[in-house]
């Protein structure tokens, strides 16, 4: 409470009262701390188990290993759930990235008041729905009309799963790219105008150049979201990894291969058992690393006005 | 830096081919359609669910247009002439017509734990034992007015772990005498003492402190008391257990009431109740219309079977009661565990915390790794479960407590990020004004900054539990069961929730299963979520009257 002004002693203040308002800070704070308890949690039993998983296969097996059959044959090659999850990652970011920056430039740039008290809620809700339900609507629906229209995809295919992975992190690009763009300061599209640009040529050489650091973030926030989806995948898109995937089959990136090793009756203490911590550790350090990169671009190169 | 580029480029805006209004009119047109795209999109999605789901072409002519003619046609006319001339009063009637289909929502949610999980003894139990810890607390403050360092945080906690929990194999807590007692009451009574009690209780007064009368309180208490003998006497003829019927309700009409007497006593928008009248009589009209003409209604999926039924391997008799039990049992352990914790983390992160200093750098790190928290994968935390609850604290497999502490630990952060933003809008003023008149920081905490944010805090953890159960990867890695066919009957058993067993028929190749009963499931997932978003919606809307 070092910031606290230091006040005269009153008639009720006394030793009880300072020792029970230091004893509610302390107690507060081990809440704020239990946080950092959690992402120590995570890192030591991610990592006791991977080590464990090391001990068995040679590392170098695991990462440069091209066939995964854990159950059959016991290959821990994560190569092709690699492959696999960049796969999803790259075609979601084909649906999400021009879809949810030009929704932020037009929520931002465009849109009238009434208009986005419509649109921002709508958006939002494409984030608050479950992933497994997003799943379903990629098995059910979305694959059926694939084939419909001639496109011919599997019943589990890597397509239909990334579109839906794609629809559900539009949502983030939008959302934290149009904040970078509202951030802009007014006086800059003035100025913009004053020169005789049109609101076009404000959006894109003015307020997009300007904002560019608040929406790479986002950019990058949106995929570490894509590589960490579990549910979509797990029901849409397969069981079978390919090293060279096809949008038109079945694939499993890394998130559906945990799932299956954790449904399979699994026996603790198997090599197939510390795989599911080998491949959660990998899976945790590429996104924290990419959370911690979009923040990083979001204050190195974020443009100081006034 | 646009300016220096086009300088550079030896063009200046506007010169060359002269201002091209086309390109303009098709980037604003682009960007409107990508946006729509996504929303459409899932809309189209939601909407071919629901349908499936419900099957309304299954139904008679004569059905839709009974319908039509006594809810659709006037309803929607009402809306127009809101929409049209009336903002506010739309408002007031939306929300007398949701409240009570809420209000119906949550009681059955208690409902469905009393049946399953706290017999109405071990309720009526816990709740005398609570009267009582209450009582010692009180008389104790009364007496002791000059208490001893931490002596009144001692006896409360003191009482109330006697009172619930008691010490495991030495001293059985009071709630477990209270259920061994000989007590001689039906568990219709029983709950008429312990749940009317209450409710009439709170009733009183919210009614007592908005007209600033005891007198009026107080009969809206007893009128409350008398609302739940006379369930008693009519669950005969309703054909639901008198006790549930009971907690029914008295969950819808005591909130209803109370909102109802207010928009009458302050003349506030009175129109807007005839929104909720017209839809209800107009529901009811209509049921009893197409039950004397034989209009046979829609061959839904989504009915009454199958929310009441365990999963089956014939679709027609498939439900989701069990895991929707689950799911209820799994959101109690979640909001026990992480909604104090993280209210707690946030207070101390905004009125505690240092800005400097060793203290202060350590607090900087907590909060980006918060931050960083909130985008760790769902699947990553269900390791963390299976590890921590399950190897480390062996804990069962696939347990109520298991699953409600690890999506637990996953809303955690999204918890703490957003009742942290609720405490920085309370108005420093206020916190000023609190000190200047003597009291402590806790003091100031507790009256002035929590009862400021509480409806932004609940807002935002509201929204978090929404995603806490749609959650599925952390189920599925801490081993909760595919199907189960029967509730779990306590927190330490194996269960299954509402996503985990979605997920569990997504895998049934046959027609039935993939466009009715999984969309039935679906459909009940989305209303309870929606359901949950249109709260905290509310309790925003209510509470947003400074800013």
């Amino acid at each position: 409470m070092s910031e606290e002004p230091a006040r005269p002693a009153f008639a009720g203040e006394n030793r009880t009262r300072s020792a029970k308002e230091s004893a509610i800070k302390w107690f507060l704070f081990v809440c704020a701390a239990l946080s950092v308890f959690v992402t120590l949690a995570i890192v030591a039993t991610l990592l006791f188990d991977a080590i464990e998983f090391f001990t068995r296969v040679s590392p170098l097996a695991f990462f440069t290993g091209t066939n995964w059959s854990p159950k059959i044959g016991e290959a821990f090659g994560v190569l092709p759930l690699v492959t696999n999850t960049l796969a999803v990652t790259a075609l979601s970011a084909l649906v999400a990235i021009p879809v949810g920056t030009a929704s932020a430039a037009y929520l931002s740039e465009y849109a009238s008041d009434q208009v986005r008290s419509v649109l921002k809620p709508a958006l939002e809700v494409l984030a608050g729905i479950p992933t497994v339900v997003y799943g379903l609507f990629a098995l059910v629906y979305v694959t059926p009309a694939l084939q419909a229209v001639g496109i011919p995809v599997g019943t589990f295919n890597l397509l239909s799963a990334s579109i839906m992975v794609g629809v559900m992190i539009i949502p983030m690009v939008s959302s934290l790219s149009e904040d970078a763009m509202s951030a802009v300061p007014d006086s800059l599209r003035q100025g913009a105008y004053g020169l005789g640009a049109t609101k076009f040529e404000v959006t894109t050489t003015v307020v997009v150049p300007a904002a560019v650091s608040g929406i790479f973030s986002s950019f990058i926030l949106a995929l570490s979201r894509a590589i960490g989806e579990t549910m979509i995948v797990v029901v849409a898109a397969g069981m079978s990894p390919q090293l060279v995937p096809s949008p038109f089959g079945s694939i499993q990136p890394m998130t559906s291969a945990m799932v299956q090793l954790a449904t399979s009756d699994l026996a603790g203490g198997t090599a197939a058992y510390y795989a599911l911590f080998a491949i959660g550790l990998t899976l945790f350090v590429i996104t924290f690393s990419m959370n911690v990169a979009s923040n990083w671009v979001a204050s190195r190169y974020r443009e100081e006005y006034e | 830096m646009a300016t220096e580029r086009s300088t550079r480029d030896g063009s200046w805006y506007g010169d060359g081919e002269g201002v091209n209004q086309l390109r303009g009119q098709l980037f604003k047109w682009g960007c409107l359609g990508a946006m729509l795209f996504g929303i459409v999109m899932v809309f189209v999605l939601l909407a071919y669910v629901a349908i499936d789901a419900i099957r309304p072409l299954t139904a008679d002519p004569g059905w839709h247009l009974t319908f039509f003619l006594t809810l659709v046609a006037p309803t929607s006319a009402l809306l127009g002439y809101y929409g049209l001339r009336d903002r506010r009063s739309g408002l007031v009637g939306a929300i007398a017509t949701a409240l009570p289909a809420f209000c119906l929502l949550v009681g059955a949610g208690i409902s469905l734990l009393l049946v399953d999980v706290f017999r109405p003894i071990e309720w009526f139990g816990t709740a005398v034992a609570l009267v009582v810890a209450v009582g010692v607390v009180y008389v104790h403050r009364r007496l002791r007015t000059e208490p001893a360092a931490f002596e009144r945080p001692i006896v409360t906690v003191g009482a109330l772990v006697l009172a619930v929990v008691g010490v495991p194999g030495v001293v059985p807590s009071l709630s477990q005498l209270f259920r061994n007692a000989p007590i001689a009451l039906n568990p219709a009574t029983m709950l008429l003492y312990s749940f009317a009690v209450p409710v009439a209780i709170l009733t009183g007064l919210a009614i007592a402190r908005r007209r600033e009368s005891r007198r009026d309180g107080l009969i809206a208490a007893a009128l409350t008391v008398v609302g739940g003998v006379l369930a008693v006497i009519a669950a005969p003829a309703v054909g639901i257990d008198d006790y549930l019927l009971i907690v029914l309700s008295l969950s819808i009409a005591a909130p209803t009431a109370v909102y109802v007497e207010g928009v009458v006593r302050e003349r506030d928008h009175l129109v807007g109740l005839a929104l909720p009248i017209v839809a209800y009589v107009g529901t009811f009209l209509g049921a009893a219309l197409v039950e004397a003409y034989g209009f046979a209604g829609p061959e839904a999926w989504l009915d009454w079977q199958f929310l009441t039924s365990a999963h089956s391997r014939f679709p027609q008799e498939a439900g989701i009661y069990p895991a929707l039990v689950g799911s209820i049992m799994m959101m109690l352990v979640i909001v026990v565990s992480a909604f104090p914790v993280g209210v707690a983390a946030a207070v101390y992160l905004e009125e505690y915390a240092p800005d400097s200093g060793t203290v202060g750098r350590v607090v900087g790190l907590i909060e980006m790794n918060i931050a960083n928290l909130a985008g760790v994968p769902s699947v990553v935390y269900g390791l963390l479960g299976l590890a921590l609850f399950i190897r480390y604290a062996d804990m069962n497999t696939g347990s109520v407590i298991v699953g409600g502490l690890t999506v637990g630990l996953l809303i955690l952060p999204i918890v703490i990020i957003s009742s942290q933003e609720a405490i920085r809008a309370v108005p420093n003023s206020m916190r000023q004004a609190s000190y200047g008149m003597g009291a402590t920081k806790w003091q100031t905490v507790r009256n002035v900054v929590l009862p400021e944010s509480i409806p932004g805090i609940l807002t935002g953890t509201i929204l978090a539990f929404g995603r806490a159960i749609g959650e599925t990867a952390p189920l599925l890695m801490i081993g909760a069961a595919a199907v189960v066919f029967s509730p779990p009957g306590s927190f330490a058993e194996k269960f299954s929730a509402m996503p985990r067993q979605i997920f569990a028929w997504s895998h049934e190749p046959s027609a039935e299963f993939r466009y009715g009963v999984l969309a039935a499931g679906v459909v009940t997932l989305l209303v309870v979520l929606l359901s949950m978003n249109a709260a905290a919606i509310l309790i925003r809307n209510r509470y947003q009257r400074r800013s």
